[in-house]
């Protein structure tokens, strides 16, 4: 028997890396998934990989108008949230002096304000007893240069993680962040460089990056029972890059 | 198949509460425990209650020369480790006016040296890969009257598995520490001993989720730790906490 079975979970960004790998582990685990991208061909592939007790549901995280539909169309199939992975998030390098409106509302509009609003939308489907997962970045405890909005989009999670544990306990609603160091996904693939990311292995101590699997893996702690007493906090999957 | 199938895991401090229920979650999840505690009788209770692939060895973790006794058992028996689970601490409540280098002495020798040593003389038998997991506590957060050695005993484990995390990384051992907010256990009562409230009410005001986490809540944070499932993380402080250090 899975760790999630007959539960219903809702993973935004859910059509490549991290949270791609954890839909296929949550269905692998007995849950039924959602998962949302912006592209459709992306979207359709993931379906395809996932093979089972999946919807695609085509949207961008950061539109609220898209965050409505989302949600009606997992209130009209199955009427109920268990489990909320809020993965959607983007970023890219622009050092101070060089940063312009554009990419600061990008970041923040997506991995800030579309994570708040998707929490809220599915708050009322949300069964209680839940799991509320998010996805920081282990950036937020580093200094990298030029990644530096980047990374305070991701640190707004854990605050909203501290607050929102307090307004959710009444319904027994964990809320947590999982935060990702290097991982070896197609969206590292295009946004590093081939001597960053030879800089990132340089301060993991295992010297290899992670693999989005090893990301699933405490995306289904987070999300099942037997992480039932973990609630308000941050749990870094970064191979000790923070750390040392 | 168990998540810990065919593993070997020492649990200091493994007679009772948050050890002992982790103890019998390993062998659930097919891995073979040593268990430590000072006390036979108790002992003798955890390894009925666990009821198989389990040895006890009696001993004091704060004595180095129980911990070589340990470690002699289990490299005749097995031959190396997988899993260190260093768990045994002990709680004396006091305010830092009434401290002597006595209750100082005693915590600091168990929660800190005593951890230190347990995981350093592992390290021959230790597997590559191997899981180093430290019992800390989500006080090493917080400011709690009486607690102040207790919680920097516990703040020094965060410390520990940072520089080890660098130290053994090439052997692909990750080294955590799981800190338990009050959780309901025999060594809770104890700790909640400052107060003049009984432990529930004392205790259930700290933590948000309004009540004392399990010992069995615990151990399923150690087996996701001790796990493969767990594979990328290392040098990190987990606390399992109902959100008490985060509220």
């Amino acid at each position: 028997m899975g760790k999630l079975e007959g539960k219903v979970a809702v993973i935004t960004g859910g059509s490549s890396g991290m949270a791609l790998a954890s839909a296929k582990r949550f269905v692998e685990e007995g849950a039924y998934v959602f998962i949302t991208g912006r592209r459709q061909e992306a979207l359709d592939e993931a379906v395809e990989l996932i093979g089972r007790n999946v919807t695609g549901v085509r949207g961008d995280a950061a539109n609220l108008d898209d965050l409505d539909r989302l949600f009606e169309t997992v209130k009209r199939e199955k009427g109920k949230i268990d489990i909320l992975f809020a993965s959607a998030g983007t970023g890219e390098a622009v050092p101070l002096g060089k940063i312009t409106e554009q990419h600061f509302d990008a970041a923040f509009g997506l991995n800030v304000r579309g994570t708040l609003f998707t929490v809220q939308k599915a708050l009322p489907l949300f069964n209680d007893g839940g799991s509320i997962i998010m996805t920081g970045s282990n950036a937020s405890a580093k200094g990298f240069a030029g990644w530096g909005v980047y990374a305070a989009s991701k640190l707004a999670l854990r605050s909203f993680a501290r607050t929102w544990l307090n307004e959710l306990k009444g319904r027994n609603i964990r809320v947590n962040v999982l935060v990702p160091g290097a991982i070896a996904t197609p969206m590292q693939e295009e946004v590093l460089s081939k001597e960053a990311k030879e800089m990132f292995e340089s301060m993991i101590p295992r010297g290899k990056m992670g693999q989005p699997e090893e990301v699933a893996t405490v995306a289904l702690f987070l999300a099942s029972d037997d992480s039932s007493f973990v609630n308000g906090g941050e749990l870094f999957v970064d191979g000790g890059m923070s750390a040392i | 198949m168990g998540a810990l199938e065919g593993k070997v895991a020492v649990i200091t401090g493994g007679n009772g509460g948050i050890g002992l229920a982790t103890a019998r979650r390993f062998v659930k999840e097919g891995a073979y425990v040593f268990i430590t505690g000072r006390r036979q009788a108790e002992l003798d209770k955890a390894v009925s209650l666990i009821g198989k692939n389990v040895t006890a060895v009696r001993g004091d973790v704060s004595k180095l020369e129980d911990l070589d006794h340990l470690y002699d058992v289990v490299r005749k028996e097995k031959g190396r480790v997988d899993v260190v689970f260093a768990n045994a601490g002990l709680v004396d409540p006091v305010l830092l006016t009434d401290s002597t280098p006595d209750t100082y002495d005693k915590q600091f020798n168990l929660n800190a040296r005593g951890v230190y040593f347990t995981v350093q003389k592992a390290l021959p038998l230790l597997a590559d890969n191997a899981s180093i997991i430290l019992s800390g506590s989500a006080a090493w957060q917080m400011g709690i009257p009486a607690l102040g050695a207790y919680s920097a005993t516990k703040a020094a484990l965060v410390s520990f598995v940072r520089t080890w995390t660098a130290e053994l990384a090439s052997r692909g051992i990750r080294a955590n520490v799981i800190s338990p907010g009050p959780t309901e256990t025999p060594m809770v009562h104890v700790g909640a001993k400052a107060s003049d409230e009984g432990t529930s009410d004392y205790f259930k005001k700290m933590i948000p989720m309004g009540r004392l986490g399990t010992a069995d809540e615990l151990a399923s944070a150690a087996v996701f730790l001790a796990s493969d499932e767990s594979s990328f993380i290392t040098g990190i402080d987990l606390p399992v906490d109902g959100g008490t250090a985060s509220r």
